[in-house]
Formats: C-alpha cells, sequence, structure tokens
C-alpha cells in the first residue's frame, strides 16, 4: 500500500542532510577564504566541511536504505510527466548527495601535505590514496562542480516543492515535520 | 648577500679549536645532504619540511666521528613544505621573517665521547636573529666505499626564537634532522 507521507525517521533524515548540506557549502567558502594568518580557524574549517560533509555521506546512505525499505508516497494532483521528472530530480540529487562528498573525500586524500580526515577532530577517517598532485588537481574542480551542482538542484527542488505547496499540493506536509 | 654571508659564516671555521689532528674538512650543500623539520598539530598529525638551499662545512676524522665540528647556514627564503600556502606562511614575519632574517645557522663542536645513539654536537643555533645554545645528536649510519652517510637530530623550541604564532595548532617543539653523505 502506499503511505500518504515520508516516514518520520525519513523526514527527520531529510531535514538534517538539507541542514548539512548548507553548513558544508558555507564551511567550504570560509576555509578556502580564511587566510594563512588565521591558521587554527582555517584549519578548523576544513575539519568540519570534512565532518560533515562524510555525515552527509552517512545520512543518505541511511535515507537510501529506508527509500529501498518502504514505497515512497504518491505525488498526488501532479500530471505523469511531473511525477516522472520529480522522481529523476530526486534520483539525481541522491546521486549528487554520494557523489559530492565521495569526490571530496578523494580530494582530500590527494591534496599535497598529509591532513588527516576526522570526525570532529575525535574520531580518525582512513585515508586510502597518497597524496598526488596530477591526481589532487583533477579531483578538486570536479568535487566543487558536482558541490555546487548539487546546490543548484536542491535548489530548485525546494522551490519547485514551494511552489507546488503554493498551488495547493500537499507535498511540504509529507516531507516537512 | 647571502652567499657572502655564509661564506663568511665558512672562512671562520678554521678558527674552531681542532682536537683531533686527522680532521678533514667537506663543504657540502643540499644536493649531498637534507637539511629537514618536523613539528605535531594537536596531537593528531606531524607535518614535515625542509630547506632546499643551505651550506655545510664539516670537519670531521671518519674514523673518529666524536671529534667532529659542523657548522650549517640555511636560507630561510628557501624553506619548503607541501601544504599550500603554508610556505609563504613560514617566510613571514611572524615565522622565519625571511626579509629580516634571510638565514639561520648552527655551529657546533662534539665533545669527544659517544652516547647511546650517537654523539652530541653542541653549539650555537642562530633563528631570527636570536642565539641560543642548541644540541644535536649525530650518528654515523653507514659507510660504503668512500661514502659516509650521517644522521644528526635535535629538538628546538620556536618560542625561544620569538616564533609563537599559532601555538594551539603548531607545537613549540621543533625536531631538526641532517641527512648527509660526504665522499670522505
Ligand atoms: C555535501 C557535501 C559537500 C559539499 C556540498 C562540499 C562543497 C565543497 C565546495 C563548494 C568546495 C570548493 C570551495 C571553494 O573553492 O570555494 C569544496 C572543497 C573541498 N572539499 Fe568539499 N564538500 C562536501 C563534502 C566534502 C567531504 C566529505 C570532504 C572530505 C572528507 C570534502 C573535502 C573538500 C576539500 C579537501 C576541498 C578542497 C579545499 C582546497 O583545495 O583548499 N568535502 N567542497
Amino acid at each position: 500500500m502506499t503511505p500518504e507521507r515520508w516516514s518520520r525517521p525519513q523526514r527527520r533524515l531529510h531535514a538534517w542532510g538539507a541542514v548539512l548540506v548548507v553548513l558544508t557549502l558555507a564551511l567550504s567558502l570560509a576555509m578556502v577564504a580564511l587566510p594563512m594568518s588565521q591558521l587554527l580557524a582555517k584549519f578548523l574549517a576544513y575539519q568540519l566541511h570534512k565532518t560533515f560533509g562524510l555525515l552527509v555521506l552517512i545520512l543518505t546512505l541511511a535515507r537510501l536504505g529506508f527509500r529501498l525499505a518502504r514505497p515512497a508516497p504518491a505525488l498526488e494532483g501532479l500530471t505523469a510527466a511531473r511525477q516522472r521528472a520529480a522522481r529523476w530530480g530526486q534520483a539525481v540529487l541522491y546521486a549528487l548527495l554520494l557523489v559530492v562528498p565521495l569526490l571530496g573525500y578523494l580530494t582530500a586524500q590527494a591534496a599535497a601535505g598529509p591532513v588527516p580526515t576526522t570526525l570532529f577532530l575525535v574520531i580518525p577517517v582512513p585515508h586510502l590514496l597518497d597524496p598526488d598532485p596530477a591526481l589532487y588537481a583533477w579531483l578538486r574542480p570536479m568535487h566543487q562542480i558536482a558541490a555546487w551542482s548539487l546546490i543548484a538542484l536542491a535548489a530548485a527542488h525546494a522551490s519547485l516543492a514551494l511552489w507546488h505547496h503554493r498551488q495547493g499540493l500537499p507535498v511540504l506536509g509529507r516531507i516537512w515535520g | 648577500m647571502l652567499d657572502r654571508r655564509a661564506l663568511l659564516a665558512l672562512a671562520a671555521l678554521p678558527a674552531l679549536p681542532v682536537r683531533g689532528q686527522a680532521r678533514t674538512r667537506y663543504v657540502f650543500d643540499q644536493s649531498v645532504g637534507r637539511i629537514g623539520f618536523s613539528a605535531r598539530h594537536l596531537g593528531l598529525f606531524t607535518s614535515q619540511g625542509q630547506f632546499d638551499r643551505f651550506q655545510a662545512t664539516l670537519l670531521i676524522d671518519p674514523n673518529n666521528p666524536q671529534n667532529a665540528a659542523v657548522e650549517c647556514v640555511v636560507e630561510t627564503g628557501e624553506v619548503s613544505i607541501p601544504f599550500p600556502g603554508a610556505t609563504d606562511l613560514l617566510r613571514s614575519e611572524a615565522y622565519f621573517d625571511v626579509a629580516r632574517h634571510p638565514t639561520a645557522r648552527f655551529a657546533g663542536e662534539a665533545n669527544g665521547l659517544t652516547e647511546a645513539g650517537g654523539f652530541p654536537i653542541a653549539g650555537q643555533l642562530a633563528v631570527r636573529g636570536v642565539t641560543r645554545p642548541f644540541r644535536m645528536t649525530a650518528r654515523l649510519v653507514e659507510r660504503q666505499g668512500g661514502v659516509a652517510r650521517f644522521q644528526a637530530e635535535g629538538e628546538m623550541r620556536r618560542g625561544e626564537f620569538g616564533m609563537v604564532a599559532d601555538r594551539t595548532l603548531i607545537s613549540d617543539a621543533i625536531r631538526l634532522s641532517v641527512d648527509v653523505r660526504i665522499q670522505a
């Protein structure tokens, strides 16, 4: 049977995922902009960017688990074409939510200067690659482009949800709150 | 100008007291050796860098290395460390202050004694215009054919030389290491 709403854990994970992606993006801009003379702040911004980014990856895996275990609520009131577009958009969002942090994780490993990756400075996250400047030169822009694609698509996804909500469709109530 | 300084420093060397009779004078630079340093960060990891240009003179009797004397002048502007932006940071006023102090210098002598792990070389280390007593422990690692390989290690406290920036993130204790092969 098709449920009416996303389950409570799904709604929570969705909200946390959104918050974490925004925080991770804000930290990425701050960590790059901070001057070397503010080394501690810069270092902490990098560590938190990597921490929150990896949490996005973990949350997304959990979300995919829930998504596969339980049918999605029906998208009532949308044309079949729009339903298909929404599903595709969501599939690409899931893919980017996996690819962006994975590319980030690889970027961090390939960067010259072996700064370790940790979760909150406490839990060490292993590096599997050695520093590799050529690989880094490729990975870093890929990570950045994928990240901005994710942000753009997520913004479109949120705007469309809001727009449909204004049109009187019950989309927001199913995922929020 | 750097070179002249280095040469002057080297020229002063023969004035060091000569204890061992069979000491030979070797002049060498980065082409046969490496001078590195390392720092700890928040107990999480270690970073390593090196000086890409230096001039050193070693007075040594390879059969009696514990009578060695050494003098080394590094060009602080040639510091290098593989973290983006960090090399410029190390050249800045808060660190080596390269504009005002283009060289750092160590001159020391072994005291004829050997200890576990090597023979101590005690002398003076000058960084950022501050000169302080400094001690390294050196050892002959291997001798093959005419080539002798020496390593030396010592620990400085950067704060003693006025290098006090970023103390939370970068340890005060900095390990210095020398690895050199000389053609005996
Ligand atoms: C949702 C997850 C993530 C987003 C949205 C994101 C976003 C970004 C963005 C936009 C940049 C470029 C910043 C700029 O140059 O302006 C960046 C850089 C970077 N990110 Fe991420 N990131 C995420 C996850 C991760 C993860 C999980 C890691 C590592 C474990 C990571 C490591 C890095 C590194 C190393 C850089 C390059 C910084 C540099 O070269 O100085 N990112 N990230």
